[in-house]
């Protein structure tokens, strides 16, 4: 197998699969080569993600990684979240073959910029009522 | 784990009469069939035999057939070998043969010769009609594949021969997939130069061959002893040629039967995947494809993830031929047969074999279309 045990276990039992209603934190990324296309949801609550749902159409590693990063992020300041790295995840998952790397960079930019949806949507005065 | 093994376009098992065929020429019949003493004349013995094998089962002649390393160095020879003869002119070929042509025509254009490919309909055949428009007075060549390895749909093979024997010019035909699976004549055909290949029919893995009909003018591209009747310098391969002439005889014996065997399979298989899955079309032609291949897409998937999980649940198959797997691209053969990108991208190929049972197609009915449901829950609706 060229795929590592952690990547074959998000592959056969991904986390924190599908839609989210009303999120407060969306976005997407394509491979313009590929095809690959990943899509991020946040919940976020005191600045903080409490909940990351993903859909994901690609290869196996890229919904590996998209389940990965659902998890990676859950607690961490959305502030913080630009600081994962694509060799983040592609340590976590133990490794990609060269003709797969473009999984981690796919899910990491699908995830950028639903935070980034998120700090321009943010309204401190709504949110906290 | 149930193992089912759906992939025999790329590679198929020795059967174990081939096996035990080529045992004794790994050990006590080692001589070099160029040699003169005893040892060398048990091995060239061997080698003849199995030509004359091989040529009665193409019904040509025993010097009419060389040995090569396998189909891709068949499918060199054959093109480079009469398009050097000629030193330079016009080829025409197709955009969905396999890449040991495609690449070697594009070798050709860069040596200052000029190719045309002519275009596939949507099933994936090649219009005689093109052909004959293509034809130049400078064509040295017509290369045309027998059946695609993708989606295992069949040329009219004799249409173009006849063509290509009005205008007096070589006709090579790439065999690797039909050879052996499905009955035809070269003759009849109007084949000058055939490839073929001991691996995709229950024969050893780097022995293929040539078919060359006489009086073809062509040059030799591997130089160096006076072997194959100078046409392809090196040493037999004589266990693998045993091997391939075995596995031979056997498809001789077993052709007809089997394909009817795996066709009703292989329709089975679709009949099944059409009826469970939705959002899924049959690449290639309904009627004229091979026995044994049946090529589905599947729309929202790709067809990687597909084949990870087919893997994870012990069934091989691939997402076209072997050697594009690993790309990320869409298939350039269902591309050039018009398969739009969303589905092309989700194409999944299934190729059956010897061993195929029912109860593997049970099996893979059983994982694949949850597999493809599941996969497709995963994908954001954009595309599903």
């Amino acid at each position: 197998m060229r795929y590592s045990d952690a990547l074959i276990d998000h592959f056969r039992a991904p986390r924190n699969v599908g839609m989210m209603r009303s999120p407060d934190g969306v976005g997407e990324s394509q491979d313009p080569t590929c095809g690959d296309l990943a899509r991020f949801y946040l919940r976020v609550t005191d600045g903080r993600v409490v909940e990351a749902r993903f859909q994901t159409y690609g290869c196996g590693p890229s919904i590996a990684a998209s389940s990965l990063v659902t998890e990676l992020v859950r607690d961490r300041p959305v502030e913080d979240l630009g600081e994962l790295t694509p060799g983040a995840v592609e340590r976590a998952l133990g490794g990609l073959p060269a003709d797969r790397r473009h999984a981690a960079t796919l899910v990491i930019e699908a995830l950028r910029a639903a935070a980034a949806h998120y700090r321009q949507t943010y309204t401190p005065e709504v949110s906290r009522v | 784990m149930r193992r089912v093994y759906l992939d025999h376009n790329a590679s198929t098992p020795v059967h174990p009469e081939v096996l035990q065929a080529m045992l004794p020429y790994f050990g006590e019949l080692y001589g070099n069939p160029s040699s003169i003493h005893g040892f060398g004349r048990e091995a060239r013995d061997a080698v003849e035999l199995a030509r004359e094998e091989i040529a009665g089962f193409l019904g040509v002649a025993k010097e009419e057939f060389v040995f090569t390393s396998g189909g891709t160095e068949s499918d060199n020879l054959a093109i480079k070998g009469v398009a050097y003869a000629r030193g330079a002119g016009h080829v025409i070929s197709s955009p969905v043969e396999h890449h040991a042509v495609l690449r070697t025509c594009q070798t050709l254009e860069r040596q200052g010769y000029a190719v045309t490919y002519v275009p596939v309909d949507g099933q994936g055949r090649v219009d005689p009609d093109d052909v004959r428009r293509a034809v130049r007075p400078d064509t040295v060549l017509i290369t045309i594949m027998y059946a695609n390895s993708e989606v295992g749909t069949i040329m009219p093979i004799a249409e173009i021969g006849r063509i290509a024997a009005e205008h007096g010019i070589p006709f090579h035909v790439d065999g690797v997939q039909a050879f052996g699976k499905i009955p035809f004549s070269v003759r009849d055909c109007g084949i000058s130069l055939l490839s073929c290949s001991s691996h995709k029919i229950y024969g050893p893995k780097g022995l293929g061959g040539l078919y060359i009909r006489k009086g073809t003018k062509m040059v030799s591209i591997q130089h160096g002893g006076d072997h194959e009747r100078r046409r392809r310098a090196g040493t037999e391969n004589v266990p693998a040629i045993v091997g391939f002439a075995r596995a031979v005889a056997l498809r001789a014996r077993d052709m007809q039967e089997e394909a009817l065997r795996v066709r009703r399979l292989r329709d089975r298989l679709w009949e099944g995947v059409e009826a469970k899955a939705p959002d899924v079309r049959l690449n290639g032609h309904p009627v004229h494809r091979l026995p044994g291949t049946v090529n589905m897409s599947f729309r929202g998937i790709e067809a990687e993830s597909l084949i990870l999980a087919l893997d994870l649940k012990g069934i091989g198959a691939s997402a076209g031929s072997a050697c594009t797997s690993g790309s990320l691209e869409p298939s350039y053969v269902l591309t050039a047969m018009g398969v739009p990108p969303e589905w092309a991208l989700g194409a999944l190929r299934c190729s059956l074999g010897r061993s195929t049972s029912e109860e593997d197609i049970d099996y893979v009915l059983e994982v694949l279309p949850a597999a493809a449901d599941r996969l497709r829950a995963l994908s954001p609706a954009t595309v599903a």
